[in-house]
């Protein structure tokens, strides 16, 4: 251990050995060998199994009457989706925080930094915009250590209102069910039930009520998606309207839609 | 020269490709899915992900992805090998402090389980024949340094390819081959008391780069995100600790632990590793490993 600095302090070389030290360089071995193993196995299988996900919920619509173009659209918009709903946020931050802008404006003190796209300001570039440019000149699009992101984003994309994405209805499913024929037997238990649906940018609560073996009502009791779920606020009436978890899609919130069908699948399976 | 930004793990991640060419776009859309995939699994802060659904049942073996395993088995691992400063049973510690919001949502998420305020890493047990994890006693896994980690590895070998790149992840960082100017690239290493200011600047080249430091994220008063287990308290007496090791998931676990152990023990530790490192005290003395690049 060498240590260089102002101040000398006494030295007690080896007197904080933690643990026992005999893995020691299996630590270096087994992180290597995990990332290989996760970059190995872990992406393909969960991303199959997700595109499985995906298919088998745009499947679940086009099975039923949607017209055959508009399903092939939909079998092709999940993907679609994903990625834009991915990039989507990238913007948010800048835009809400002024000061995040300021921190994150492009390069102003590396000045030989090739300028990147206008609308991509580089995290990896951390310096204040104000402060003297360093001589050290940390050259093309040095990575800092440590960015100056810190809390304030943590809240940011919660008060940001993401553009609104422009509602259209995939489909129109499934026509109102007819009045329900005399059931043999109530299909729910009366009670208020909840669910959770899950999706790839976060999870929503369904709070389903059963009123003499119907549907009463569904709502979104917890919304933890990083989007709105105002996006998808047309879709709860569409339950008890159909006494039905078969909800229409939303094109560009496909997956917010589909946590909130397997929300209300859940909410509904604990009615039984 | 294509150059991405996203949000990820609760910070920005950038990637920034030398060359273009060949499938670039693909490469770095499946880079940033890693960030995404891993935090989807790993991350503490919704019920649902498989790390809260793990750490809502004790004492039962649970089977686990190939991610979720790696992670909790690399963590375990380093905080046997730093003595239990690094140890991923915090989780409890860091809601009870306020560190407990998502941060795509700010909702608060609560601990489904009463929590044994001295439960550690020893309580966790992996089986490597079934790939199971068995919590002995209800904890709350916390896993956010070893996924950023990893998530920034797995993205690096998605662009190996393209051999010159540069991946940060909100201070964790790994830099593929050359800069633009075909040299190593050249990082700073933030100053921790000055705003703006360098402490020094590395030469890295196929190596991670991490920095924990007291600076980045703070709860209620003056506590910041890096938890001493021993204590359950703030570490207090190194101000940054940066880590140049192979992977960034070592690098940024390296650096927690170097961060909780102090200067001394944490020099100690990562010589043994062979590994190099660099802590800064709040008295700003320095005191780092023997092979550190430093630019000239």
């Amino acid at each position: 251990m060498k240590k260089s600095g102002s101040v000398e302090g006494p030295g007690k070389q080896g007197s904080g050995k933690p643990g026992s030290g005999k893995v020691a360089n299996g630590l270096v071995a087994m992180s290597c060998a995990g990332v290989l193993a996760v970059y190995a196995a872990g992406y393909v299988r969960t991303r199959s199994a997700a595109e499985q996900l995906d298919a088998q919920s745009v499947e679940r619509r086009v099975a039923q009457d949607a017209p055959r173009e508009e399903s092939a659209r939909a079998e092709v918009r999940p993907g679609e989706n994903r990625q834009e709903e991915r990039r989507a946020p990238e913007s948010v931050p800048a835009a809400s925080d002024p000061r995040e802008i300021a921190e994150l404006a492009p390069a102003p003190t590396v000045s030989n930094a090739p300028s990147p796209a206008p609308s991509h300001a580089p995290a990896v570039e951390v310096f204040e915009p104000a402060a003297a440019p360093a001589p050290v000149a940390v050259a093309p699009v040095a990575p800092v250590a440590v960015p100056v992101v810190s809390a304030p984003v943590a809240q940011a994309p919660v008060a940001t209102p993401v553009p609104e994405p422009k509602l259209v209805a995939v489909s129109i499913v499934a026509p109102p069910a007819p009045a329900p024929a005399p059931p043999p037997a109530p299909k729910w238990k009366d009670g208020t039930y909840y669910g959770w649906g899950t999706s790839r940018h976060g999870d929503i609560q369904a709070e389903v009520v059963v009123a003499g073996g119907r549907i009463a009502s569904a709502t979104i009791s917890d919304c933890r998606t990083r989007y709105p779920c105002s996006v998808i606020d047309r879709l709860p009436p569409e339950v008890a309207q159909r006494q039905s978890p078969e909800v229409d899609y939303i094109s560009r919130a496909t997956q917010s839609t589909n946590a909130f069908y397997y929300a209300v699948v859940e909410a509904l399976g604990k009615a039984k | 020269m294509p150059l991405r930004t996203q949000i990820a793990m609760d910070t920005l991640v950038s990637i920034h490709v030398v060359r273009a060419g060949g499938d670039v776009d693909t490469a770095m859309e499946r880079a940033f899915g890693w960030f995404h995939e891993i935090e989807d699994r790993c991350t503490r802060f919704r019920t649902q992900s498989e790390l809260m659904q793990l750490s809502a049942q004790s004492g039962v073996a649970v089977p686990a992805s190939t991610i979720l395993y790696e992670a909790v088995h690399f963590a375990v691992t380093l905080a046997e090998e730093s003595g239990g400063a690094f140890d991923p049973t915090v989780g409890h510690k860091m809601a009870a402090r306020g560190f407990n919001r998502e941060h795509r949502t700010g909702e608060v998420v609560r601990a489904a389980v009463g929590v044994d305020g001295d439960v550690t890493y020893r309580d966790v047990r992996l089986d490597p024949e079934r790939r199971t994890i068995t919590l002995l006693r209800p904890l709350t896994l916390d896993l956010g340094a070893v996924a950023k980690g990893l998530a920034v590895d797995a993205a690096a070998r998605e662009l190996v390819s393209f051999e010159d790149f540069a991946i940060d992840a909100g201070g964790d960082l790994y830099l593929g081959g050359v800069n633009p100017e075909g040299e190593p690239w050249r990082v700073g290493i933030r100053h921790p008391r000055i705003e703006g200011e360098l402490i020094t600047t590395l030469r890295v080249s196929n190596q991670a780069v991490c920095t924990s430091g007291d600076y980045e994220r703070r709860g209620a008063g003056s506590d910041h995100h890096i938890l001493n287990p021993r204590c359950g308290t703030s570490a207090g007496s190194v101000a940054s600790a940066t880590v140049m090791a192979s992977g960034a998931m070592l690098a940024d676990g390296l650096a927690t632990a170097a961060f909780v152990l102090g200067p001394r023990e944490g020099i100690a530790l990562l010589d043994r590793l062979g590994v190099s490192g660099l802590i800064v005290t709040p008295e700003l003395e320095r005191y780092e490993t023997g092979e550190l690049p430093h630019a000239a």
